[in-house]
C-alpha cells in the first residue's frame, strides 16, 4: 500500500528533475553547470526506473538497472568534466557562447 | 574446429578486451623507445583481422544454426541485421586502421586513439547483437562515450574540444530521454525482451506513445534526424578523419538501428512511426542538402551530406515500417551498406589529402574547397577516389549509389500511395540538387592550376593507396552488379520487421 | 552470335575506357592510336549487328531482386542508333586525334569519349527500362565530364553544370516511369508493355506518358528545356559533334519513338508533344539567326532540328523521325566537325571575326557547305529528303486532327533554317576577311573524318528503302512501319506540297540575299531579334531559380548557430512536436 502513496511523489519528482535538467540545459552557458544539469536529468531517469521496477512488481529490475545507469553516467559525467577542463585551459573560460566558433 | 558459441562469444569481446591491450602495449613499447613507431596500429589491424576471421566463421556457420548467446538474463541474437551492421563496422575499420597507421603517426597518444577505435567496433557489434532494451542502452552508450572521446581526440585543438563537448551534451542529453523511456515501457510491460514486449503492447496507450516519443528523439540525435542533427557538422568535421568514416559510415547508422529495433515493437500501439520516420526523412534530405550548398569546407560539407544520406536511408525505413513491406527496410540497408562504403571512401580521400598537405607539414588547417584545386595533378588516385565517392552519394552510374538510391526509391514508389509518389519526386529533386555541390567538388580537382596547399604537398604513403584502391572498386563493382552484398541486405531487411505482424 | 556482338559494341569501348584511363597521361601518340582503335572496334561491332536485327530478345544478364533482369534486344531502332553512335563516334575521335593535338589529360578525354561510345549503345539496345535510365544517366555523366573538359574556364564549368542538373531534373520523368511499370507489372519490360498498354492504369500511363515526354524534352534540348545545349557548346568541338549533336541528344527522340506505339492514346500526348516541337523548331531557328557564335548557331540549329523529330513523333511519323535523325546526325556532325576545324585554325567562335576564309580553307568550305544546303533542305542533299518526310507526316496529322497551324509554323521554319543557314556560311566563308590571320586547312586525321560524312550527306537518302525495311514489322513489331523500295519513298516526297516548302526555303534564302531590301522588315523584326537573343526570357527563369536556391541555402544557414543552448532547443522541440503527433493521432 506504501507504493500507491509514495508514486505520485515519486512521478513528481521525476518530472521536476527532467524539467529543470532540459531547462537548465536551455538557458545555462557555464559548461560545469551543463553538465550538473545532465547529472540531474540523468537522476530523474533514475528515479524513474527504481520506480518502473517496483510498478512492475519487479524491484530487482529497477535497481539493477539504476546501478547500471549510475557507473555509465558517471562515466559520461567524467568525460565532460575531462573536456571542460581542456576547453578552460585553450579557451581560458568555460562560457559556451563564447567557445562557439563552429557554426553554419 | 572452435564452437559456435564461443565464436560468437569471441566476436562481441575481442575487439572490446581488445582495446586495453592495445593500449598498453602500444603505450609500453612505444615509451620503451624499442619502436621506431608505435605497434598499436599494427595491433589493431590485427585484432580487426582476427574478427573479420571470427565473422565469417559465423556467417558460415548462421546457414545452418541461430546464433543466440544467453549469459544471465541477458540474451544476445546473431541474427541478420547484426550479421550486417558488424561486417559493416569491422570492414570500415579495418580501412580506417589502414588508413590511419599513417595519418595518426606522430600523435601524441597514438595508441589511445587505437584501443577507443577498437573499443568502438566492439561496441557496435555488440549493439547490433542485443534483443533487450536495457542491453541496447548499455552499448549504445558504450559506443557514445568511445566517440565522444575520439572526436575530441585532438585534445589540442580547440575546434575539436568544442565539438566533443557539444557531441556529448547533446548525445547525453537524448540518452537521458531513452532512459525515461525506458522506465516508461518497463512500468507498463515488467520486462525488458524485446520480443516479449511486442507480443505484450498491443493497445495504444498514452504512456507507451511517450515512450515511443522518447526512443524516437533520444536515439534520434545520434542518428543525426533535423532538428537534432546540429553536433554532426561539428563532430564530423573536427574529429580525426579516420573517425569521420567511423561516425559517418557506422556510429549514426547504429543509432538508427538501435531505434529502429525499438520502434518495431511499437508498430501494433500505434501506425504513426511510419509517417513520423518519413517526415524525418523528408527534413533531412532539404536541409542536409541546402546546408551542404554553401560549406567551404571539405569536411564540413561530406557532414551535411551524411545528413541527406541518413534522409535516404529514412524514407526505405519509412515505407518499411509505414506499410509494413520488407522490401522498403532491404534497399534502406543495402543504401547503409553503400553509403557507408561512399561516404567512407570520400571522407578517407579527403583526409589524404589533409595528411599530405597538411599534417605532414605540421599543421592542422581544415581542408577548404579551394584547396582541391589541381589535387588531381599531384594526387591522381586520392583524387579518382574522391571523385568516384562523391560522384556515388551524387546517384550517378554506374556507381554503387545509383543502384541503392534507386532501389530506395523504387520500392517507396512501389507502394502506389499517392504520399509516397510524392516524397519520391521530392527525394529525386533532391538528388538533383545534391548534384550542385557534389559535381563541383570533382570539376575543380582536374585540369585547374593547383592550388598553393597542394603544390606544397608531401606525397601519398603507400599504405593509404590500398584501401582507397578496395572501396573504389567495390563501388564501381557494385554499381554493375547491385546484387553482390545482397546475402547480407536481403535478409537484414526482413529480420529488422520482426515484430511488426505485417 | 547477336549477344555477343552486343556485348562487343557496349564492352570494347569501355574495356578501351578504362585502359585508357589506366594508361595515364604522357603518351600522347600510345592515347591517340589505342582511342582510335577501341573506336573503330566498338563501331564494327556495332555494324555488324544491322544484318541480325531482331525483335527477339537477345541478351539476358539475371540480377534479380528489384533490379530485374537486364534484357537486351537488337531491333531495327536499336542497331540502327546503336550504329550511329558507334560510327559517329569513331569519326570523332580519329578528328580528335588532330583537333586535340597537344591538349594535357588526354587519357580522361578519350577515357569519357569512349565511355559515352558504350553506354549510348547500351541506352537504345536495353528492353529493361530501368537499364535504360542506367545508361540515360551514364550519357549525362558523360556529357557533363566533358563539357567541363577545361575545367580551368568558369564558363565550361558552368555549362557542364547546367547540363547535368537539366538532364538529371528531365531525368527523374524516365526514372518515375520506370518506378510504375515496375510496381504495376513486377517488372521492366518494355516490350510487355508495347505489346499491351492496358497493363498499366490509363491514369498511370498517362503520367508514365508526360514523364517520358520531359525526360526527352530535357535530353534533347526541347521545351522548356532548350537552354542547356548552347551552353554545353563550351565543350571540344568533336564532343559537341558526337554527343550534342549526332547521338545524345538523340536519346530524347529515340524514347518517344520507341514508346509511341504504348502511348499514342493517351489523351493530348501526341498533341503535346508536336507542340513541344513545334515551340522548339521555331524559337531555336529565331535564336540561331541573331547569335554570333558558330557553335551556338550549331547548337541552335541542332535543337530546332531535334524539334522536327519530335514533332513528327507526335505526328506519328515515327520513320520519318527517325530518318531525319539519321540524315541530321550525319550533315550536323559533318557541320560541327568542319566547324571545329574553322575554330581549330582561326582560335575564335565568333563569326563577326571570320570571313572569307573560304579561299584559305578549300576542302573545309566544300564539305561545311555541303553540310550547310542539307541543313537548308535543299533538294539532292539529305536533309531535304527526311525534312520532307517529316512535313509530310505533320500534314497527315493536321489532315486528321486539326493541327494546321503547326504545320504552317514548321514550314515557316523550314524558310527561316535556310535564312540563318545561308547568313552562318556567308559570314564564315566569304566577304572579306576581316582578321589578319594565316590559317591553314584542316589537318590529314580532321579530313579522314570529314570527307565520309561529306559523301553520306550527298547519298544516305538513298538508303530510305533499305532503312525502311531495317525498321518495319519483324524487327518492330508493335510500331506497324511500312516497307517499301526507295523509289516508292522518292515518288511519296515528290508530291505538291513539297513544291510549297521548298518554295518557302527558297524565299528563305533569297531573303538573305535581299536582306538590304528587306530592311524595314529587320527593323519590325528587332523587337523579336531581342527577345530571341535573351533566349525569350529561359535564362533568366534559369538563373532566378539557382538565385532562390542559393538564397534559401544561404538563409537556412542561421539555423546552424554552434550555440549549445539552440541545439539543446532543437532536441526539445523536436519531443514536443514528435509527442505531441503521437498523443494527437492516438
Amino acid at each position: 500500500m506504501n507504493s500507491i502513496e509514495i508514486l505520485p511523489v515519486v512521478i513528481a519528482a521525476v518530472f521536476c528533475l527532467l524539467g529543470i535538467g532540459i531547462y537548465a540545459l536551455l538557458v545555462t552557458r557555464n559548461l560545469i553547470k551543463v553538465v550538473v544539469a545532465l547529472q540531474i536529468m540523468v537522476k530523474g531517469a533514475l528515479l524513474a526506473l527504481v520506480a518502473a521496477g517496483r510498478l512492475a512488481g519487479n524491484v530487482d529490475l529497477g535497481q539493477s538497472m539504476a546501478l547500471t545507469v549510475i557507473v555509465a553516467d558517471t562515466i559520461v559525467a567524467v568525460v565532460g568534466l575531462a573536456l571542460a577542463v581542456q576547453i578552460r585551459r585553450h579557451f581560458g573560460t568555460l562560457d559556451l557562447k563564447s567557445i562557439a566558433t563552429l557554426r553554419k | 574446429m572452435i564452437a559456435t558459441k564461443t565464436a560468437f562469444t569471441l566476436l562481441i569481446a575481442l575487439p572490446l578486451v581488445a582495446a586495453p591491450l592495445i593500449y598498453l602495449i602500444g603505450r609500453l613499447v612505444y615509451r620503451s623507445g624499442k619502436a621506431k613507431n608505435n605497434p598499436a596500429g599494427w595491433l589493431a589491424l590485427i585484432v580487426l583481422l582476427l574478427t573479420a576471421g571470427l565473422w565469417v566463421l559465423l556467417y558460415l556457420r548462421k546457414k545452418t544454426e541461430t546464433l543466440v548467446l544467453i549469459t544471465g538474463q541477458v540474451t544476445m541474437a546473431g541474427d541478420a541485421v547484426f550479421l550486417l551492421m558488424s561486417i559493416t563496422a569491422i570492414a570500415l575499420g579495418l580501412m580506417v586502421v589502414m588508413f590511419s597507421i599513417f595519418y595518426m603517426r606522430a600523435e601524441p597518444g597514438e595508441e589511445k586513439f587505437y584501443a577507443l577505435l577498437s573499443a568502438n567496433i566492439g561496441s557496435i557489434i555488440g549493439l547490433s547483437a542485443t534483443t533487450d532494451l536495457f542491453n541496447l542502452w548499455v552499448w549504445f552508450e558504450a559506443m557514445a562515450v568511445t566517440t565522444y572521446l575520439l572526436v575530441a581526440f585532438y585534445k589540442d585543438l580547440p575546434g575539436s574540444l568544442e565539438s566533443g563537448i557539444k557531441y556529448l551534451v547533446q548525445s547525453a542529453a537524448g540518452s537521458a530521454l531513452i532512459l525515461i523511456g525506458i522506465a516508461l515501457v518497463v512500468a507498463e510491460t515488467g520486462t525488458l525482451e524485446l520480443n516479449l514486449m511486442a507480443e505484450m503492447l498491443r493497445e495504444p496507450n498514452a504512456l507507451l506513445l511517450a515512450a515511443g516519443g522518447l526512443f524516437l528523439v533520444g536515439f534520434g540525435v545520434k542518428a543525426a534526424l533535423v532538428p537534432m542533427h546540429t553536433w554532426l557538422p561539428d563532430a564530423h568535421s573536427q574529429a580525426p578523419s579516420g573517425i569521420s568514416m567511423m561516425l559517418s559510415g557506422i556510429v549514426i547508422e547504429a543509432g538508427l538501428i538501435a531505434m529502429l529495433r525499438v520502434l518495431g515493437v511499437f508498430l501494433q500501439v500505434t501506425n504513426l512511426f511510419g509517417p513520423l520516420l518519413l517526415g524525418f526523412a523528408a527534413l533531412n534530405m532539404l536541409v542536409g542538402n541546402l546546408m551542404a550548398l554553401r560549406q567551404t569546407e571539405v569536411k564540413r560539407m561530406l557532414a551535411y551530406s551524411s545528413v541527406a544520406q541518413v534522409g535516404y536511408i529514412l524514407l526505405g525505413f519509412g515505407t518499411a515500417f509505414t506499410l509494413g513491406v520488407s522490401d522498403g527496410s532491404i534497399s534502406a540497408f543495402f543504401h547503409l551498406m553503400n553509403h557507408a562504403l561512399m561516404k567512407g571512401l570520400a571522407f578517407m580521400a579527403a583526409g589524404v589529402l589533409i595528411y599530405t598537405l597538411f599534417l605532414r607539414n605540421g599543421s592542422h588547417a581544415t581542408l577548404k574547397v579551394t584547396d582541391l584545386n589541381g589535387a588531381a595533378r599531384k594526387y591522381p588516385l586520392a583524387a579518382l577516389a574522391f571523385s568516384i565517392a562523391v560522384l556515388a552519394l551524387g546517384g550517378l552510374p554506374p556507381l554503387s549509389g545509383f543502384m541503392s538510391k534507386t532501389a530506395v526509391f523504387l520500392t517507396t514508389f512501389y507502394t502506389l500511395n499517392p504520399w509516397m509518389i510524392a516524397l519520391v519526386i521530392f527525394a529525386a529533386l533532391n538528388a538533383v540538387l545534391s548534384l550542385g555541390y557534389y559535381a563541383p567538388l570533382v570539376n575543380r580537382m582536374y585540369r585547374l592550376e593547383a592550388s598553393e596547399a597542394v603544390k606544397n604537398g608531401a606525397p601519398m604513403p603507400w599504405l593509404m593507396a590500398l584501401p582507397l584502391i578496395l572501396m573504389a572498386l567495390l563501388i564501381v563493382v557494385m554499381g554493375f552488379y547491385p546484387m553482390l552484398l545482397s546475402d547480407l541486405f536481403i535478409p537484414a531487411g526482413v529480420n529488422i520487421l520482426p515484430y511488426a505482424g505485417f | 552470335m547477336l549477344s555477343t556482338l552486343i556485348l562487343l559494341s557496349i564492352g570494347i569501348p569501355w574495356f578501351g575506357a578504362f585502359l585508357l584511363w589506366l594508361a595515364g597521361d604522357g603518351k600522347p601518340r600510345l592515347q591517340h592510336s589505342l582511342a582510335v582503335m577501341f573506336a573503330l572496334g566498338g563501331g564494327a561491332a556495332a555494324l555488324a549487328m544491322i544484318p541480325l536485327a531482331s525483335s527477339e530478345v537477345a541478351l539476358v544478364i539475371p540480377v534479380g531482386a528489384v533490379f530485374g533482369d537486364f534484357t537486351f534486344i537488337a531491333d531495327g531502332l536499336g542497331v540502327f542508333l546503336a550504329a550511329v553512335a558507334a560510327v559517329i563516334g569513331s569519326l570523332a575521335v580519329i578528328f580528335s586525334v588532330d583537333y586535340m593535338h597537344g591538349e594535357h589529360q588526354l587519357s580522361r578525354y578519350y577515357a569519357f569519349v569512349l565511355f559515352f561510345i558504350g553506354g549510348m549503345v547500351g541506352l537504345v539496345l536495353t528492353s529493361n527500362l530501368l537499364l535504360m535510365f542506367f545508361f540515360w544517366e551514364i550519357t549525362a555523366l558523360c556529357s557533363y565530364a566533358l563539357i567541363s573538359f577545361h575545367n580551368d574556364d568558369p564558363k565550361a564549368v558552368a555549362g557542364g553544370m547546367k547540363a547535368l542538373v537539366i538532364t538529371q531534373l528531365g531525368g527523374i520523368g524516365l526514372l518515375l516511369g520506370a518506378l510504375l511499370l515496375f510496381a504495376h507489372t513486377g517488372n521492366y519490360d518494355i516490350t510487355a508493355l508495347l505489346a499491351n498498354p492496358g497493363i498499366l492504369p490509363a491514369g498511370m500511363l498517362a503520367f508514365m506518358a508526360f514523364g517520358a515526354l520531359a525526360a526527352a524534352a530535357a535530353k534533347s534540348a526541347q521545351f522548356p528545356f532548350q537552354t542547356w545545349l548552347p551552353d554545353a557548346m563550351e565543350a571540344p568541338t568533336p564532343i559537341s559533334a558526337l554527343i550534342h549533336a549526332a547521338t545524345m541528344v538523340n536519346a530524347g527522340v529515340y524514347l518517344l519513338a520507341r514508346f509511341y506505339p504504348a502511348f499514342k492514346d493517351v489523351p493530348y500526348w501526341p498533341l503535346a508533344v508536336m507542340l513541344v516541337g513545334v515551340i522548339t523548331a521555331l524559337m531555336a531557328a529565331l535564336m540561331a539567326l541573331s547569335a554570333n557564335d558558330l557553335k551556338r548557331v550549331l547548337a541552335y540549329s541542332t535543337v530546332s532540328q531535334l524539334g522536327y523529330m519530335v514533332y513528327a513523333v507526335g505526328a506519328g511519323g515515327i520513320f520519318a523521325a527517325q530518318f531525319h535523325l539519321f540524315s541530321h546526325a550525319i550533315f550536323k556532325a559533318l557541320l560541327f566537325l568542319s566547324a571545329g576545324a574553322v575554330i581549330h585554325a582561326v582560335g575564335t567562335r565568333d563569326m563577326r571575326e571570320m570571313g572569307g576564309l573560304g579561299r584559305q580553307m578549300p576542302l573545309t568550305r566544300a564539305v561545311f557547305v555541303t553540310g550547310a544546303l542539307a541543313l537548308a533542305g535543299l533538294p539532292i542533299f539529305n536533309g531535304s529528303w527526311s525534312k520532307e518526310l517529316v512535313l509530310e507526316a505533320g500534314l497527315k496529322a493536321a489532315e486528321a486532327g486539326g493541327t494546321l497551324w503547326m504545320y504552317i509554323l514548321m514550314v515557316i521554319t523550314a524558310g527561316l533554317t535556310a535564312l540563318y543557314t545561308f547568313r552562318m556560311v556567308a559570314m564564315v566563308f566569304y566577304g572579306q576577311p576581316r582578321t589578319e590571320r594565316h590559317v591553314h586547312d584542316a589537318g590529314a586525321a580532321m579530313k579522314v573524318a570529314l570527307v565520309p560524312l561529306a559523301l553520306a550527306t550527298l547519298v544516305s537518302w538513298l538508303a530510305v528503302g533499305p532503312f525502311s525495311r531495317l525498321l518495319d514489322e519483324h524487327t518492330l513489331p508493335y510500331h506497324h512501319l511500312e516497307a517499301e523500295p526507295t523509289l516508292v519513298w522518292l515518288k511519296e516526297v515528290l508530291a505538291w506540297p513539297t513544291l510549297i516548302v521548298l518554295a518557302v526555303v527558297a524565299a528563305g534564302i533569297l531573303a538573305w540575299f535581299g536582306r538590304e531590301k528587306l530592311a524595314g522588315i529587320t527593323q519590325f523584326l528587332r523587337g523579336l531579334n531581342w527577345a530571341a537573343s535573351n533566349s525569350f526570357g529561359f535564362e533568366a527563369v534559369n538563373r532566378a531559380v539557382v538565385a532562390a536556391v542559393g538564397w534559401l541555402a544561404e538563409k537556412l544557414r542561421a539555423f546552424q548557430t554552434g550555440q549549445l543552448n539552440w541545439n539543446i532547443f532543437g532536441l526539445a522541440a523536436a519531443l514536443v512536436v514528435v509527442l505531441a503527433i503521437l498523443l494527437a493521432g492516438a
